[in-house]
């Protein structure tokens, strides 16, 4: 645990009680940070080796109004994971993009504006990445009600007729035709 | 035309699309263990010189608009094989709000492969009764699809999001 301790130690020198830290199990700690401390906590945990942005995930907290994102964190060199953890208003959702530290921020930024309709200023590529023509609200909030979406987008099948009788395939005769 | 039938369905090349899980199945049909050549079936790489499409599982929108395309560029007659649950009804899939549940709302499907997936065994005998189909003159997808032109088109429209929707653009 020496490893873990000795970062999250100097992280709480640097940056204060402002910083909440916690080992969780061997290898992965976690930071929380209210979010005007966001980014220059990402510049100085990469300036102590962690390089690698592994991932940047999104916790819908719809109870509480908010989104938690979580930015993984790996160091080769000390093998640690860290979860640096900011939250943020659900209705505004506004952070600003970490491009300038992690450079790949931009894609993971790209896809958490599709999924989530989070917004990330200074971003300049933030055009649909999987959902080319949605006309829905982002799919990965809570609040998004996938099987209505579904039901009314695509129709679903009425599992409980026996398809397998149907003497011709169901889209003929919808034209008119014979 | 019952000898062009005849000839027709024993020379297919195949295009395989390949989506979803499903194609993990094809180099065991398509390699000596299965050998679909037996049946003067080849893998083709490219739309314009196939006549078989085979759809190897689920489509996402995004998917399904390559799909929509490749398709139309095939010549004439082709045939369309939904392979595994997912193209008939979404399979696992059923309630995922990026893929489409029923593959016939929107390119017709001469035949269709249920399982999750289907093994080799299924896919080789989907291609001998299409063959069949064929030499009866019963896979005729392609017709309806000119035909009901209008029909497919809106469907597709509408998962596409837009107000006319064309595969092929000016
Ligand atoms: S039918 Fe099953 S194996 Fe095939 S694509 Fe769907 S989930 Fe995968």
């Amino acid at each position: 645990m020496n490893g873990e301790m000795e970062i999250l130690e100097k992280v709480k020198k640097a940056f204060g009680e402002k910083a909440e830290t916690a080992p969780k199990w061997e290898r992965q700690s976690e930071i929380k940070v209210p979010l005007e401390l966001l980014h220059p906590l990402l510049g100085y945990l990469r300036a102590q080796g962690f390089g690698h942005l592994a991932m940047i995930s999104c916790v819908d907290w719809i109870e509480e109004g908010e989104f938690e994102l979580v930015y993984h964190l790996w160091s080769y060199e000390k093998r640690l994971h860290l979860l640096v953890k900011t939250r943020i208003d659900r209705e505004n959702p506004t952070v600003e993009t970490i491009i300038p530290i992690f450079r790949i921020a931009e894609t993971y930024e790209r896809e958490l504006h599709e999924m989530f309709g989070i917004d990330f200023p200074g971003n300049p590529n933030l055009t649909p990445l999987f959902l080319e023509d949605w006309d829905g609200s982002p799919p990965m909030r809570r609040d998004f009600d996938t099987r209505k979406y579904v039901e009314e987008k695509y129709g679903m099948i009425d599992l409980t007729k026996e398809l397998w009788k149907r003497e011709e395939p169901v889209l003929e005769g919808e034209n008119g035709e014979d | 035309m019952g000898l062009f039938r005849w000839s027709q369905s024993r020379s297919l090349w195949m295009m395989h699309f390949c989506t979803g899980c499903g194609a993990v199945e094809m180099p065991p049909t398509m390699t000596s263990r299965y050998d679909m050549e037996r049946f003067g079936i080849i893998p083709m790489a490219t739309p314009r010189q196939a006549d078989i499409l085979l759809i190897t599982g689920y489509l996402t929108v995004k998917t399904l608009k390559r799909v929509v395309r490749s398709y139309e560029q095939m010549a004439d007659p082709k045939y369309v094989i939904g392979f595994g649950s997912c193209t008939i009804n979404g399979g696992m899939y059923w309630d995922s709000y990026n893929t489409v549940k029923q593959l016939d709302l929107y390119i017709p499907v001469d035949l269709y492969i249920a399982g999750c997936m289907p093994r080799p065994d299924s896919i080789i005998d989907a291609f001998v009764k299409l063959r069949e189909m064929i030499a009866k003159g019963e896979a005729n997808g392609w017709k309806r699809y000119r035909e009901n032109l209008e029909w497919y088109r809106t469907n597709q429209a509408k998962v596409f999001n837009v107000e006319k929707w064309s595969a092929i653009e000016p």
